[in-house]
């Protein structure tokens, strides 16, 4: 594309001069003799970029750029000012008006096509490389902004639209689901899809990055969860085909962690494969004699009598685990079953839950990862002191529970959760 | 989030990082990781020890990295990574793709 640059000078030999000069170097050139033609002819048809004497009688440079800062379409145009040699004063005042850049007459013309080349390799990127940005509107007015704000919404409203609105009513299952988004648009992710009478699959996520790149990719994954998920009866099957699909079809860097299950309300099963997502919680209803598993670290019990009978029950980490979701070809996964008991709870989580950061006051001044975060721990403890409530009720205990933590209801990232409890 | 950098045995560079790794910063931790490789230089000792967390831009600037050196027939390892970074190293099985030590040492011997 052949770019123009509007040349407003006085001196009509140094218009002539710079006009052959520059349209010899490929460039469109325009020219105008005084504040007002210049100013009249950028509003009209935005140039590129703006060579702008300083020194001009009735309106001069300083007055024009402030005049172009003002509008939308021209407060985006850079200027270079010519300034006379010696007239410091002046450069300053150019910069500090808005100028890109000057140039001391009397001036070299290579120097000049130089100078140019820089000011638009720097501001070309913005106006003609991003798409992006031109579909979405300028970044830089007011009415851009507005309108890339208004779009985000609408991404935002199309994305909440995704989520189940209703989540399914199981016999025997008591279920609930949480998204907060630190952005408009969300990386995290949960879904619920029925497979048969007795079936569900149900998927929690966490794309990569945030904003409008990780939606996207978001709702990718989504589309394509819900059709393979009716294809392929294994969970593995399908976290295995989303990889291959991301590995094909995205960049390197685009990549989820996420967990697919499917629920089996007749068999009481959860059947799941973990792509490189936190490992879920199980709370275990043990039944029978008590015992302890001091060894294991990733248990914590909690012991209640129940009418002289002891009964027991454990939290464990489900640690089948799994490579992440869309960066490598040959990533492998596993399916695992685990088996429900009554009053037994299933807890998703994504890592915006445990890496909530501890209110500043609370940190301890030492740059270690312990305390810093909410952490697994913290997580495991509130389960356990919730274990009772209903599957909405925890969840709301959860959200509680961290912002006692951060001293804050606002998320840094992006959080989910999902609950599944099956009724006692 | 801070960088420094240290020539170990064999020349070969250990890149400190300090701070938590978290959104756009991964750009530049990027950058850092890679310009070693624009030198010509096809191996690098990551060293996590003073970083507490990292997110999932981080873990994207560390696939693409390695992915880098390894194309160049070289090798990018990892150093003594807190907790919380080993933890997410391990929950994505980022553990099975990157060779990660515990001390400088056994890092240099990586390359031997």
């Amino acid at each position: 594309m052949v770019e123009t640059i509007l040349v407003v000078d006085d001196d009509m030999d140094i218009l002539e001069l710079l006009k052959m000069s520059l349209e010899s170097d490929g460039f469109k050139v325009r020219t105008a003799t005084d504040g007002y033609s210049g100013l009249q002819s950028a509003r009209l048809n935005p140039p590129d970029l703006i060579l702008l004497d300083v020194m001009m009688p009735q309106k001069d440079g300083f007055q024009v750029i402030q005049e172009l800062k003002e509008s939308e379409e021209t407060q985006v145009i850079p200027v270079i000012l010519l300034t006379a040699r010696g007239q410091t004063e002046d450069k300053v005042r150019g910069l500090d008006t808005g100028a890109d850049d000057y140039i001391t007459k009397p001036f070299d013309l290579r120097e000049v096509t130089a100078r140019i080349e820089t000011v638009l390799g720097r501001t070309r990127p913005i106006k003609y490389i991003n798409p992006l940005m031109r579909t979405m509107g300028d970044g830089f007015s007011e009415e851009g902004v507005q309108q890339l704000a208004g779009h985000l919404r609408t991404a935002a409203a199309i994305q909440k639209k995704l989520l189940p609105e209703k989540l399914p009513s199981l016999q025997g299952y008591d279920l609930a689901a949480l998204l907060q988004s630190s952005t408009a648009v969300s990386g995290d992710f949960y879904d619920f899809i029925p497979l048969s009478e007795t079936q569900f699959g149900i998927v929690l996520g966490d794309v990569k990055g945030n904003g409008i790149p990780a939606a996207l990719l978001m709702v990718m994954i989504r589309t394509a969860l819900r059709l393979l998920c009716q294809e392929e009866p294994l969970p593995a099957s399908v976290l295995k085909r989303i990889n291959d699909l991301l590995v094909r079809d995205t960049d390197v860097d685009l990549f989820a962690t996420m967990i697919y299950g499917i629920l089996d309300t007749q068999a009481s099963t959860f059947t799941y494969s973990n792509g490189g997502h936190c490992y879920p919680l199980h709370r275990k209803n043990l039944h029978g004699p008590c015992y302890t598993n001091d060894g294991e670290k990733s248990q914590l019990e909690d012991f209640k009598n129940t009418r002289g009978s002891r009964e027991s029950t454990t939290i464990d980490f489900l640690e089948t685990g799994g490579m992440l979701v869309g960066a490598f070809d040959h990533a492998e996964f596993a399916s695992e079953t685990c088996f429900l008991e009554r009053g037994d709870i299933l807890l998703f989580y994504t890592d915006g839950i445990t890496e909530t950061e501890a209110q500043e006051s609370l940190q301890p001044t030492e740059t270690t990862s312990e305390d810093m975060f909410y952490g697994e721990e913290r997580l495991v403890a509130c389960l356990s002191e919730n274990a009772t409530l209903t599957a909405k009720a925890l969840c709301q205990a959860v959200v509680s529970d961290l912002a006692l933590f951060s001293g804050s209801t606002q998320p840094n990232d992006d959080r989910a959760l999902v609950v599944i409890r099956r009724e006692s | 989030m801070n960088f420094d950098t240290t020539l170990g045995e064999q020349n070969i560079f250990i890149l400190h990082v300090e701070g938590k790794i978290l959104g756009n910063a991964a750009d530049g931790f990027r950058e850092e990781m890679e310009q070693y490789l624009q030198g010509g230089n096809d191996k690098l000792i990551v060293d996590l020890m003073n970083v507490p967390l990292i997110d999932s831009n981080a873990l994207g600037a560390i696939i693409l990295s390695l992915k880098g050196y390894q194309k160049a027939g070289g090798k990018l390892v990892l150093l003594s990574p807190q907790k919380a970074v080993r933890n997410t190293l391990e929950v994505t099985q980022l553990t099975t793709v990157l060779e990660i030590y515990d001390t400088e040492e056994s890092a240099l011997s990586a390359f031997s």
